[in-house]
């Protein structure tokens, strides 16, 4: 893990001095004197971006003054008591897709400060996800997430396995296009405990966004137009019945239902699961050798689609500046230069996906050229899944319903409860707080 | 002969039954730590192989890494030490003063609710940190410290008081009035009868409430992590979640920073173990 | 010279005083008033509306909440007997040692120094199905099953116990060993000549003068009953299904992530409430021995 992680670092040096040139060239405005303070997201994969920050210091004579730097779930709780105690006076704060619109009136309209020629620059559907009632709140950095299929090449070249599988199911064993093949496969696949079919993430947020994709591939939504839950529809059941069904096969590891991402992606490494909807932070680690024994045998290839259509829930990260900052220009000057396609560049080398067309053209047509063929195999599968992409609904409370529908989740997974039963009793919650918060 | 036999056959049993319940006992207590220590010295692949490695191999990797710049996963483990080491410190050495000088006023002086008085500074103690976060993080951000070491010291020197006060109530009430009454007709005054006479006594119950304030103000969590933002003032508790990603624990670098942590506390405690017994029950018991 | 007008304990006391009053007693009176509010972190201007009791009588009729409660109750019950048998046989074992004596309990002292969310870290990564070091023994050993520790609701709340024992036994072996270093020789003595057996000796002589000793340890535990909640939150975060979730957890849950921090600050009165009921029953307990054996001071 360690030396992946120096080479991505090394990467992404390199890449910061061979644009090192353009940036200073770049007009980023002149701010001599005055001091930014920011909180950003803290923890490896994006901190190689912050060692950019002293060009433009450089090129602006500003200065930034990072006043906290936390992962993800404490920088959010820090900025919620900052809001609460009327501590917002920073400038700049990391901010991610799912919890913009909970901050109310807390970060600038960006659209009143950048031009529509910059923000025209940026993928749509990321500058769509960062806009909450018409206002664009955030920035896109290279940190885009959307999850593909991660797979055990070996299973798909074993000619007894595949013989074994057409026999039992009536149709080729290949890398799954649906989520019924994956429920298939991974059932076909699964030997507990040595092996598991596949595995999913099972508490938090993070089972909800699952399920979420799986309710929309399966052509339903989570909330419809006035807010109001419909996860609990047909195509909601269908979806949830995929999770209760591979549990009760025993095709996912006992502890999934504990596991989040960090969990799954040390699974995948381990070589006991077959199949891995998955980030695409994980792409290098999977196939290095010093951190994955799967390496060498991994396979990338667009996520599968259920009844309607492919999964694709999407999240990104990116810069705001807030409302009460004393220095806006020289605020939304370093928000643009951290998301500028030079630091895009250089973020992506790092392994991320960009937010930025041309930074995404410019990584694929370098990895076609490259030597690299997983890196190539990953880019594509990642190119394709990013076109169907959907954010959570832009809405605050978001966090608060993921809070109340992945205990009934649960319930339903492990047997407590049937899925009908679980869902009806997520959704009636939700349907009061979404009535308490005024919606309908 | 043969009672003789069975009985000194049972002796012998008794006396391998408490060996060996003994033996599984402290390996209960120790192993959970010896892991977290031998992890520290683990590559990540090992730590997280499968099946496992019972043949452990050894590397500085984390050690370094953890000290390494902020590209190599290096955490600011030196400002967290300092930053540690200064309120726990700090708010030992106020929170023992405030807590004596309390201490002496419900062991030496009569005043109506004393009772009263003393069960309510305690339950101040019992307040949970969880419940009490946000509601301080807003006064001090009225204030104006948080973030600041200032803001810790004081809600550490608040959380120790009363357990202080207990401690040293205890021993101080054990001291008869006749001696220091004695210092005072030669000539002593109360400040100086007190350091030169009850002082001395009370050692062992002040050490040992040092050691408690201490160790919890160095292992407290909840309000640390809502009073601190920046490496200038977090501690090594709140530092640990430097290795939580959102997508990764590095299992093997909070190892390393977690022995860090323990070595200090265990050092400290080995010191004043002795003191540790003495102060716990004669404050306690007798007060 | 208007000092003199103060008597001197009360001055001794002031800083005492101040320093509560204003780290603990001005927060509490903030969240006691912010728990009659609507009060999301999010949206300020929220707590200037008055809404009653409109927070207590949601959590009260709230099923979770009154699980959840039932749970941490249960919790510390289970937790705080279990800490004093193990804790009282630890000290047994180790009075009866005859030499290292002085290590064993140095040892017996280890986990009082390691951070409550050290300990949850720990546990979690021995606990973990996959590559803890418990199922690691056990798959070793033959077993073969991932035993899912952290998420069957019983092997779960089992494995958060195991670290809350883990981390506060200690206390009640050492003030117990103490207690026995302390105690006089005659009475045992007597007791041997008059036949007693080992039991009886135990029951009606050892025991009783360990009381106070037990409750020292008792009232200790019982004013940070809630440093649990950097353990499980660590361990399970409340999860699976809420199979552990326990009032600290729903209640940090709720104020910080869910923001409504008027409905969490009334949850943490209840939670607060709790702390102070186990607290004073142990005082009282306390008293009661300390008089019984003739320390009351």
């Amino acid at each position: 893990m360690k030396n992946t992680k120096v080479l991505r670092a090394l990467f992404a040096s390199a890449a910061i001095v061979a644009v090192g040139e353009s940036a200073l060239a770049s007009d980023w405005g002149s701010y001599e004197g005055i001091t930014v303070e920011a909180k950003l997201i803290g923890g490896q994969q994006y901190e190689g971006l912050y060692g950019r920050i002293a060009d433009w210091e450089a090129a602006t004579g500003a200065k930034v003054d990072i006043i906290s730097k936390k992962s993800h779930f404490e920088i959010d709780k820090e900025i919620k008591s900052d809001m609460a105690a009327g501590t917002t006076k920073w400038c700049v704060g990391s901010n991610h897709s799912s919890f913009a619109p909970q901050y109310e009136g807390l970060y600038v309209n960006l659209n009143d400060h950048v031009s529509k020629d910059d923000v025209a620059g940026f993928v749509g559907g990321n500058i769509n996800a960062s806009t909450v009632g018409g206002e664009l709140l955030m920035l896109p950095r290279a940190q885009f997430d959307v999850s593909v299929l991660y797979y055990l090449k070996s299973n798909y070249e074993d000619a007894d396995k595949a013989a074994a599988f057409k026999a039992e199911y009536g149709y080729d064993l290949a890398v799954p296009d649906t989520w019924d093949q994956v429920k298939d496969q991974a059932i076909f696949f699964a030997d507990p405990p040595n092996f598991y079919g596949t595995q999913y993430a099972g508490k938090d947020e993070a089972i909800v966004g699952r399920f979420y994709e799986m309710v929309v591939a399966e052509g339903g939504n989570y909330l419809d137009e006035n807010n109001k839950p419909i996860f609990n529809s047909d195509a909601g059941q269908r979806a949830l019945q995929w999770f209760v069904d591979l549990y009760a096969a025993k095709a996912v590891p006992a502890g999934t239902t504990s596991y989040v991402w960090d969990d799954l992606g040390q699974g995948f490494a381990s070589g006991t699961i077959a199949l891995n909807l998955d980030w695409p932070g994980w792409a290098g680690f999977f196939n290095d050798p010093e951190s994955s024994k799967a390496a060498g045998n991994v396979g990338v290839a667009v996520q599968p689609k259920g009844t309607a259509t492919r999964t694709g829930w999407s999240g990104h990260h990116g810069f705001s500046v807030t409302n009460d900052c004393a220095n806006k220009d020289a605020a939304v000057s370093l928000v643009q230069f951290l998301t500028s396609e030079e630091s895009q560049l250089a973020e992506s080398a790092g392994g991320s996906l960009p937010t930025r067309t041309s930074v995404w053209e410019a990584n694929v047509a370098a990895a076609k050229a490259g030597d690299d063929p997983f890196r190539a195999e990953s880019l594509a599968a990642f190119a394709e899944g990013a076109k169907y992409a959907f954010a959570v609904p832009p809405i605050p409370e978001w966090g608060e319903t993921t809070n109340i529908v992945f205990p009934e989740l649960q319930a339903a997974i492990v047997g407590d409860k049937t899925v009908k039963e679980a869902l009806d009793d997520a959704a009636a919650e939700v349907d009061e707080l979404m009535r308490e918060s005024g919606y309908y | 002969m043969d009672r003789n036999q069975s009985h000194r056959n049972r002796k012998r049993m008794l006396k391998a039954l408490h060996f060996a319940a003994l033996f599984m006992t402290m390996s209960i207590i120790c192993i959970p730590g010896l892991w977290i220590v031998l992890n520290s010295f683990r590559p990540t692949v090992e730590i997280m192989a499968k099946p496992p490695v019972w043949t452990p191999s050894f590397t500085l990797e984390h050690y370094r890494a953890m000290f390494g710049g902020a590209g190599e996963g290096g955490v600011p483990v030196f400002s967290y030490f300092r930053n540690s080491i200064i309120v726990s410190v700090v708010s030992t050495l106020i929170a023992i003063l405030i807590g004596m000088s309390g201490g002496y006023a419900f062991a030496r002086y009569r005043f109506k609710g004393k009772a009263g008085y003393f069960v309510g500074l305690m339950l101040f103690r019992a307040v949970p940190g969880v419940a009490l976060s946000l509601p301080l993080f807003i006064v001090f951000a009225r204030v104006g410290i948080i973030d600041t070491h200032l803001g810790l010291i004081l809600a550490y020197v608040a959380m120790n008081v009363p357990f202080t006060i207990w401690l040293t109530d205890g021993f101080f009430r054990q001291i008869p009035k006749e001696l220091h009454e004695a210092a005072e007709i030669d000539g002593c005054n109360r400040w100086q009868a007190f350091w030169r006479v009850e002082f001395p006594v009370a050692r062992s119950g002040v050490a040992s409430a040092a050691i408690f304030a201490f160790l919890t103000s160095w292992n407290e969590f909840a309000l640390a992590s809502q009073l601190t933002r920046s490496v200038g003032s977090k501690t090594m508790p709140v530092g640990l979640l430097d290795f939580t990603a959102e997508f990764t624990i590095n299992w093997g670098g909070m190892c390393a920073l977690a022995v860090l942590m323990i070595v200090p506390a265990l050092i400290l405690t080995f010191l004043v173990q002795k003191h540790l017994i003495a102060g716990l029950t004669f404050g306690g018991v007798k007060g | 010279m208007s000092r003199r007008r103060l008597p001197e304990w009360f001055v001794l006391l002031l800083p005492a005083f101040i320093v509560i009053a204003a780290v603990v007693l001005i927060p509490l009176i903030f969240s006691l008033y912010s728990s009659f509010t609507p009060y999301k972190l999010t949206r300020p201007s929220t707590l200037w509306k008055w809404v009653g009791t409109y927070n207590y009588e949601k959590i009260l009729t709230d099923a979770k909440f009154w699980a959840a409660f039932g749970r941490t109750v249960l919790f510390l019950t289970i937790v705080l007997n279990l800490e004093l048998l193990l804790g009282l046989g630890i000290a047994l074992m180790v009075n009866k040692v005859t030499w290292g004596q002085r290590s064993l309990r140095t040892v017996l002292m280890f986990p009082m120094m390691f951070s409550p969310i050290l300990v949850g870290f720990q546990f979690k990564f021995i606990f973990n199905d996959n590559i803890g070091l418990v199922n690691n023994v056990l798959q070793s050993m033959g077993f073969n099953a991932a035993l899912p520790w952290l998420v069957d609701g019983k092997l779960a709340m089992f494995s958060i116990m195991f670290a809350e024992i883990w981390m506060s036994t200690s206390v009640f072996a050492i003030l117990i060993l103490a207690g026995l270093f302390a105690m006089p020789r005659d009475p045992l003595e007597a007791a041997k000549v008059d036949g007693c057996t080992a039991w009886q000796t135990f029951r009606h002589i050892t025991l009783p003068f360990l009381m106070p000793f037990i409750y020292i340890a008792m009232t200790i535990r019982s004013l940070d009953v809630a440093r649990a909640y950097d353990i499980v939150q660590i361990m399970t975060g409340g999860g699976p299904a809420r199979r552990t979730e326990l009032l600290w957890t729903l209640m940090s849950r709720t104020g910080y992530v869910d923001a409504r921090m008027g409905l969490a600050n009334a949850m943490g009165y209840v939670s607060i409430l709790l702390s102070i009921l186990f607290t004073v029953y142990f005082f009282k307990k306390l008293s009661a021995a300390r008089a019984e054996i003739g320390m009351a001071g």
